[in-house]
Parts: C-alpha cells; structure tokens; sequence
C-alpha cells in the first residue's frame, strides 16, 4: 500500500504512515482551525489499511500542542484503529514531555475512551 | 479587583480600537527571536490594511528600526531591569500610521538623545540626506548608541518629524517614547501644526496604554483583528516570552482555545479577513496568568454561548469529565469547525469557572468577554 506523507505546517502536524519501511507516526503542532478537512485523509488511509495491516503496527503520537478541534478528530482517528486490533499487533505509543500534563492528560483520556494497547513514553 | 470591573478594564482598552482603525501593542523584553515574531504579526496587518506597497515597505523599516533601536539600548543596561519592560506599538488611524517604541534608557543617555533629535528635527528633507551621507563618510559609528542613524533613517522614511518624550523613573532610568507617523495615502498633504499635535495626542494615549498595562501587569497584549496567522504569531510570542514551565505549557494551550474561541464565534470583518477584538495576559503576584478575551458577537451567537458556559460552569469536576468526553465522541457534528469543546476544555485547564461578560451595543450587537486563569505549579 502506498504511504501517507504530509509535511508539517505552522498549525498542522507531519504524518508519516509508510507500511514499507513500517512507521506511523504523527508529530509535531495540530492547533488548524479546519481539523475536520486536515484529518480526513489520514482516516481514510488508516481505514484502508486496515484492510490489509502488516502483522504487526506501533502507531506514534508525538505532538506538541493539539487544540481541541484536532483532539476531536484524533478520536475518530482512534476509533479507526479499533479495527485493527483483531487483524495486527496493534500498540499505540504516546509520547508527552515531563512538564506537558496537558499532553499526558490527553493520552489518558483517550486511553480511556478507545479500546487499544497504549504505550505512554515520557521525553 | 479586577473581575469586579472586567468589562469596564477590557472594553475601555478595546474601545480604542473604534477610534482607531487598527491597533497592536506589545509590552515586554525584545529578545531577537521576538522582534522577528513581531514584525512578522505587524507586517500582516499592515499588508492588509495599507493599499501601497512602498507604503508597506516605509513602515516596515521604520518598525524594524524602531525595534532595533529598543534592543540597543536593552544591551547597555545593567541586571536587575526586568522589571521596567518595554512597549512596541503601531496604530492606524483613518489615513495614517504610528510607530511607537518606548523603552528603558540610562538617564545619562538623554541629553544625547535629545540633542540628536532636535538635530533631525531641525533639517529639511535634503539636509536630512546630506547629513545622513556625512555620517556615513565620517564613520562615527562605533558606540554602542551608534551616531544616530536608525534616527536618521526613522525620520526620512516616515517624511515627518520625530516625536519623542521621556519619563523619569529613577535615579538611573527613564522611559524613552519615540513615535513616527508615516501617510497611508500619498495625496493626503494637512496643516502640519495640526499634524504635530494629532502625533503629540497618539504618543499620550500610548504613554497611557503602557502606564495601564504596567499598573496591570499585563505581559502580552494585542488588540487587533484575530485569525488564524495571526494566532500562530501569538503563540511563537509567548513561547519565547516564558521560560517553560508546565504553567507556561498550560498557558499556550488556554490561549489557543481561547483565540480561536474568538475566530469562531466573533463578528468577522470581511475586508481585514478577521475578526476584531481584544486579548491580554496579565502575571498576577502569586504567578497565576489571567488571560483576557474580548469581541463582538450578534444576539444569536451570544444567546448560544452565553448558555454553554452556563452550563459548563454548573457542572461538578465529574460531569465536566463526562461531559467533555460526550462531546468528544459525538459525531453529529463532526465536520462544523465549532467542535463544542473549546469551552469545556477552558473551563478543565483553568479549574475554576469562566467569567464573562456581554454588554449589549446595540440591538443585534454585543460585546464578548471572557477570563480565564492557568494557576502557578511549581
């Protein structure tokens, strides 16, 4: 499957899903005021995907701010990772820094509310 | 004390802002990495609002002369200023600009000042340039308070004359006010008496403005039109007026939500492609931050708002959980820009209920404040 490239913006983040070379990772600032129109590709790549998943997926979270407008699309996002789970080895890595409670209080919430493997890693 | 008259401090700040078209001040240091922030949010407006482009580029320079002149006399002063920052302001008034500066200067420094801008002041617009290119040729250019050139420069750009005004504040300092006034429209030619008095009116209400924002302890204060670039200029201004601290981390996140709080629901002015308001930081004694939002909305939106923070203001730290998370996951408005979480999100971060304010304008226009605090942790 072909990867998923898009590079960060001043407000939009970099996604790097690329099953060849086996990285998924979003990093950087997710604050756009559209969240809705930047994080519908990346669902529909994730929801592909699913369909046919390597073996095994560690999807990685590495953001520094997300406004709530992406939080509510990262959800979804997360909701199409469920699918996941029966198909791959799935593990979500969710990376906040010591001093960013917000961040961490973040990964929780959607720990909570989705139900995948989640891995937090403190930088 | 201050919630008390909220709406009075941030509409009497805001209120400036109908005299005058446009307005952006920054108080505080004038780190390098800053300046750039700050031109680059000043240049924004200005491109939007100025029909010309040499226009554009005047301005421009004399901003970035002004800045520099500020970061040149920061250099010269001893530890323990800190608490005296600085003020950067430009102001567009019906056809013309302001440029501001008004930043700590040694006492001893001012004799010096003064004399270099009486000189400037005194020469027509040959001799300015004559002048100029003596300078140069001369090569008096060594000290740390240069020769006057970026006085030079500030003076021949704007094509006006320099105003300036100082204020002592102790034994060793005092404010330095410096303002250039730059034409937006090239046919435009006034009384230039008149002219120096409107100049002598606009450095009063910024001298004002600082004295307030000083008295306030207000660390970050813009009043202008908000959008999305602008928010993101904001943000880099923040980033680099903290230290980082998970205080200051919460900081950002609360001002993210609460300007886009403010593109969302504000009464967008199409022409300047955002919307105009207010926003302010102050730095309480204990360390908490009190952030300020302010601007128009219609009846409609502001009934609709009004409710939701009502409402997320009654709920226990339980319900909010929950309450947060429903909207979270609620999917019936998936694509509106208004997620719905802003305000929750607010109220979650800051721990304590939203203070606001809608002050009725006229019949389908209102006035939007909102307050929120990111408590000190240590």
């Amino acid at each position: 499957m072909e990867a998923l490239i898009i590079h960060s913006t001043d407000d939009t983040p970099d996604v790097i899903f690329d099953p060849e070379n086996n990285i998924f990772k979003i990093s950087k600032i997710s604050v756009p005021e559209d969240a809705y129109e930047f994080y519908q590709p990346v669902i529909q790549w994730i929801k592909k995907y699913s369909q046919d998943p390597l073996p095994e997926t560690v999807m990685e979270f590495d953001l520094e701010y997300v406004n709530s407008a992406s939080a509510k699309q990262l959800i979804q996002l997360l909701m199409a990772l469920e699918d996941l789970n029966s198909k791959t080895k799935l593990t979500v890595k969710w990376f906040y820094e010591t001093i960013d409670e917000d961040m961490k209080m973040l990964g929780k919430r959607f720990k909570n509310l989705a139900d995948l493997n989640f891995e937090f890693v403190e930088i | 004390m201050f919630e008390d008259n909220l709406f009075d401090k941030a509409f009497n700040l805001f209120s400036r802002v109908q005299q005058q078209d446009f307005e952006y001040v920054y108080r505080g240091f004038f780190t390098h990495n800053i300046t750039k922030k700050i031109l680059s949010l000043a240049d924004l407006n200005i491109q939007k609002s100025v029909p010309f482009s040499t226009i554009q580029k005047r301005i421009y320079y004399i901003m970035v002369e002004g800045l520099q002149n500020i970061s040149r006399h920061q250099d010269e002063l001893s530890e323990g200023n800190d608490k005296y920052p600085g003020i950067f302001a430009i102001q567009k008034q019906k056809n013309r600009y302001y440029v501001t500066t008004g930043n700590l200067v040694l006492n001893a420094r001012i004799p010096d000042l003064k004399q270099k801008i009486n000189k400037i002041n005194s020469l027509d617009k040959e001799e300015l340039k004559k002048f100029h290119k003596d300078i140069l040729k001369s090569g008096v250019i060594s000290d740390k308070g240069g020769a006057g050139l970026g006085l030079i420069e500030m003076a021949r750009k704007s094509g006006n004359k320099l105003v300036s005004s100082f204020e002592l504040i102790n034994e060793e300092y005092s404010y330095f006010y410096l303002q250039t006034q730059v034409p937006t429209n090239k046919k435009e030619e006034e009384d230039s008496e008149i002219e120096e008095l409107k100049l002598r009116k606009s450095l009063i209400s910024i001298k004002k403005l600082h004295l307030s924002l000083i008295i306030e302890n207000i660390i970050v204060y813009f009043n202008g039109f908000f959008n999305q670039e602008n928010l993101l200029s904001l943000l880099a201004i923040i980033k680099g007026r903290l230290n980082i601290s998970i205080t200051t981390i919460r900081l950002s996140n609360v001002m993210v939500e609460m300007l886009q709080n403010i593109i969302k629901h504000g009464k967008i002015d199409e022409e300047m492609s955002g919307v105009p308001g207010i926003f302010f930081i102050q730095q309480m004694e204990n360390d908490d931050f009190k952030l300020t939002s302010g601007n128009y909305i219609n009846a409609e939106t502001s009934d609709e708002v009004k409710e939701k923070i009502d409402y997320v203001n009654s709920l226990s730290k339980e319900e909010l959980e929950e309450y947060y998370d429903k909207i979270l996951l609620d999917i019936d408005n998936i694509s509106s820009k208004k997620s719905g979480l802003g305000l929750p999100d607010l109220r979650i971060k800051s721990g304590e209920k939203l203070v606001y304010n809608f002050h009725k304008l006229e019949d389908n226009l209102y006035f939007y404040i909102l307050q929120t605090t990111v408590k000190s942790k240590k």
